[in-house]
């Protein structure tokens, strides 16, 4: 184990190395001047307006929130693939109750419109492709 | 070697983790915090634990540290404000760290931990696997319930109507 | 039992799987102004499930693989946990906090708990202990903030987060230490282990211990880790209050007999009158204190409050002290005593918790001022809270009474160095007749009569009868209570 994961370690040091080595010698040989207009937020030329620090749409959070439940899940798929093979039937069964339960929480989200970044107006009980009226999120 | 290697992420995750807590700059934190679950997934690794080690990447660097970034984006009054944080009752707090710092280190020391000799593993993902699926049946299935819950929940308090 | 024949056992469980993800789809198809619907599929759903636990076998044995056990105890508690369920469920439809919400995922939510609440009380294997107490835990957190507009619902939720991730933290800090003494997570195993260990063993079994009680005592607010309850219970919808100051705790306390019972005591002889503690560590005594800290602080910070809610809350924090102060005495009195006084304290706490729903809903208020009076004007109101308070009191012919009564009886049966808890216990229930009667006074005392008679809705006064007839039968006819517990003192144990 100490051997597969000795490789990674060298990857990881290499990458660090590969980008810490130019970085250097720009340092090193570059000429340093500081100007106002050199440490502005580069806006392809234009005059950079406001501040970087802007409030995020609550959307983003909601669709990390459902990726991350989602991201678990694979975590357990993937020891399941590893023995599947083993254990037939009955892991395949195991998994499927697993994976139904949780896609009753992706048909939620995705009936109640959490999925889409132009909310839609709910009609419940009709159909997803209905005449729905676009909304646009604020 | 394998010594080196395990100081040098001992002391990557220990300092990284020292500067999320003592760092006033919560996007700094942010981002140290980074680091320390970089080093903690190297650590898992010394445990030959090496299925919880890419968890811990996948789950905690790829989802958890995006989630917490975006919960700093999202406080409402970011542009006025400078984000930061402080310590308080650092006095007790402190005293009870110590504390439990010598308390622990004896705990560990001491202890006649059940010490098991086994043969470096080549990988744990297929045990791992057996147990979920035979022996820890229940809490697996168990688990996808929770998960399911907490999917409603996140949805719901994070939803904008009512 | 194997996987696939614990099946056959598990009925219970797999029905309200099947409520949970029917309720969730019922939900999907249903427009906001119905919701309510989803509120029948849970109710008719744990009537289901209720039958089945009733026709269930009355064996002993352990489910899927040495998990979860099942026992006339853990049946105990899942009838208990679906009866405070059922009550509350029904209430749920009456709160007006809940009218501007759906509650199609308020009804999910509360049956993914009542399956955690289960797990919790049957589980004899650290993992499970563990996912149970975090099912229970995650579905509580949410719905303690399920009122998204209010400031003091978001407030509710956050901090039960914030504490609740902390203190499960430290819990499996102090699992891990337990699986690295023994290797295995098993309670049989791990209790077999732990009396073959010697003295050098003892700190860490201590910090283990310590730990480990941070876990359980903060899913039943005892002291020191109980500085979530009153925000908590303040903010959440008053219904989520009421059900997380009953089901959760009687959980917790199922899950801390049976660990303290089984792990660090020889849960065998608890047929017998007593049993030895196994291991030289002062488990009986670090809760001994903890049940007299709970209690006191609970009950001289309730003396202080204005809002009847949070009264209430520090109310609930001193009677988890009251039933705390049982647990050191290692006797099958004790437990029996405890599980009487759950199933009392369920009726008189739940039916407190509903008077104040149904206060608010009428005057929108839950501080002392909004009760100034209201036993003129709603007498039915007025007699059933008195009713309620004089039985949280614990004075006779109420069902407090006998569940104080029997508590106190085993404790001075335990033998002379439980008498001073005793006296803590009597002391502090003096104390609380303060401010229990402090509500009396103000309903009937304080305050101009008002000539009109309000009435409570039908359903309102159906429930609060259905608490209160109970409170004031048991107080007087309390075999039946009596003879159920004795029949429920079961436990699974595993030679080996």
């Amino acid at each position: 184990m100490y051997r597969d994961f000795g490789t990674v370690l060298v990857a990881v040091i290499l990458g660090i190395v590969m980008v810490a080595i130019p970085l250097l010698i720009q340092k090193l040989i570059a000429p340093s001047k500081k100007s106002k207009d050199k440490l502005q937020t580069y806006e392809c030329g234009e005059e950079a307006e406001g501040s970087a620090w802007l409030q995020f749409n609550i959307r983003f959070y909601v669709i990390a929130l459902i990726f991350l439940i989602f991201d678990v899940e694979i975590v357990f798929l993937f020891p399941w693939a590893v023995v599947f093979k083993e254990l037939g039937l009955l892991a395949l069964i195991e998994m499927g109750i697993f994976l139904i339960i949780l896609i009753a929480g992706l048909a939620y989200v995705w009936v109640k419109a959490d999925l889409d970044w132009v909310k839609r107006n709910v009609r419940y009980g009709t159909g997803r492709y209905q005449d729905v009226r676009m909304e646009k999120t604020t | 070697m394998a010594d080196y290697t395990f100081w040098l992420i001992a002391a990557i995750t220990v300092i990284s983790a020292a500067f999320v807590v003592l760092n006033n700059q919560l996007v700094y934190s942010a981002v140290a915090l980074l680091f320390t679950l970089f080093g903690v997934a190297g650590l898992y690794v010394f445990l030959w634990a090496d299925f919880i080690a890419g968890v811990q990447l996948l789950v905690y660097v790829g989802g958890i540290l995006v989630l917490i970034i975006f919960g700093i984006m999202l406080t409402n009054r970011i542009s006025s404000v400078r984000i930061s944080h402080k310590s308080v009752q650092q006095g007790v707090g402190g005293a009870v760290i110590i504390w439990l710092f010598i308390f622990l280190s004896i705990v560990i020391l001491k202890t006649p931990w059940l010490n098991q000799t086994a043969m470096e593993p080549a990988s744990s993902v297929a045990q791992v696997g057996k147990l979920l699926l035979m022996k820890y049946l229940l809490p697996f299935e168990v688990i996808s319930v929770l998960l399911l819950g907490a999917l409603i929940g996140a949805a719901t308090l994070s939803r904008e109507d009512p | 039992m194997t996987n696939l024949q614990s099946l056959d056992l598990f009925w219970p469980e797999l029905i309200i799987t099947v409520v949970i993800l029917t309720a969730l789809i019922v939900d999907l198809c249903i427009e906001k102004s119905k919701s309510d619907v989803v509120g029948w599929v849970l109710v008719i759903g744990l009537l289901i499930t209720a039958i089945a636990i009733w026709n269930q076998d009355k064996t002993t044995t352990t489910l899927f693989t040495d998990m979860i056990v099942l026992d006339p105890f853990a049946t105990f508690f899942k009838l208990l946990i679906i009866l405070s369920t059922l009550l509350v469920a029904v209430v749920s439809w009456q709160n007006n906090e809940l009218d501007e919400y759906r509650k199609g995922e308020y009804f999910t939510l509360l049956g993914i708990l009542v399956l955690g609440l289960f797990l919790m009380a049957s589980s004899i294997d650290l993992i499970m202990v563990y996912i149970s107490i975090e099912v229970v835990s995650i579905m509580s957190f949410i719905l303690a903030g399920y009122l998204k507009l209010d400031t003091r619902s978001n407030e509710a939720g956050l901090k039960y987060v914030v504490y609740g991730a902390f203190s499960s933290g430290i819990m499996l800090f102090g699992l891990s230490i337990l699986f690295g003494l023994t290797g295995s997570t098993n309670y049989f195993i791990i209790q077999k282990s732990l009396a073959g260990l010697d003295g050098s063993a003892s700190a860490a079994l201590v910090m283990a211990l310590l730990m480990i009680l941070a876990g359980f005592g903060y899913k039943i607010s005892a002291v020191p880790f109980h500085f979530w309850t009153p925000d908590v219970y303040e903010g959440a919808p008053t219904t989520i209050t009421a059900y997380l100051s009953v089901a959760p705790k009687a959980a917790g306390f199922a899950i801390i007999i049976r660990f303290f019972h089984q792990v660090f005591a020889d849960g065998g002889a608890l047929a017998d009158a007593e049993s030895l503690s196994m291991t030289d560590v002062p488990w009986p005594e670090i809760i001994g204190i903890l049940a007299v800290a709970t209690m006191t602080l609970g009950n001289l910070v309730a003396i202080q409050q204005e809002s009847i809610k949070r009264m209430l809350a520090y109310s609930s924090v001193a009677h988890a002290g009251y039933m705390m102060l049982a647990l050191p005495v290692l006797s099958i009195q004790t437990v029996y005593a405890i599980m009487v006084y759950l199933v009392m304290y369920l009726f008189m706490n739940l039916g407190a918790f509903f008077v104040v729903i149904t206060v608010k809903n009428k005057t929108g208020g839950e501080t002392f001022d909004d009760y100034r009076g209201l036993g003129w004007e709603m007498p039915f109101i007025g007699v059933v809270m008195t009713l309620f308070m004089l039985s949280l009191t614990g004075l006779p012919p109420t069902a407090g009474f006998i569940g104080k009564f029997y508590i106190f009886s085993a404790l001075i049966s335990g033998g002379s160095q439980y008498y001073w808890l005793a006296i803590v216990g009597g002391i502090n229930s003096v104390i609380s007749l303060y401010y229990y009667f402090h509500v009396v006074k103000v309903m009937f005392l304080e305050g101009e009569r008002k000539e009109t008679l309000v009435q409570p809705p039908e359903v309102m006064s159906g429930v609060l009868l259905a608490t209160a007839i109970p409170v004031f039968l048991f107080g007087i006819y309390w075999n039946p209570v009596v003879n159920w517990v004795q029949n429920s003192l079961i436990f699974y144990v595993q030679t080996m």
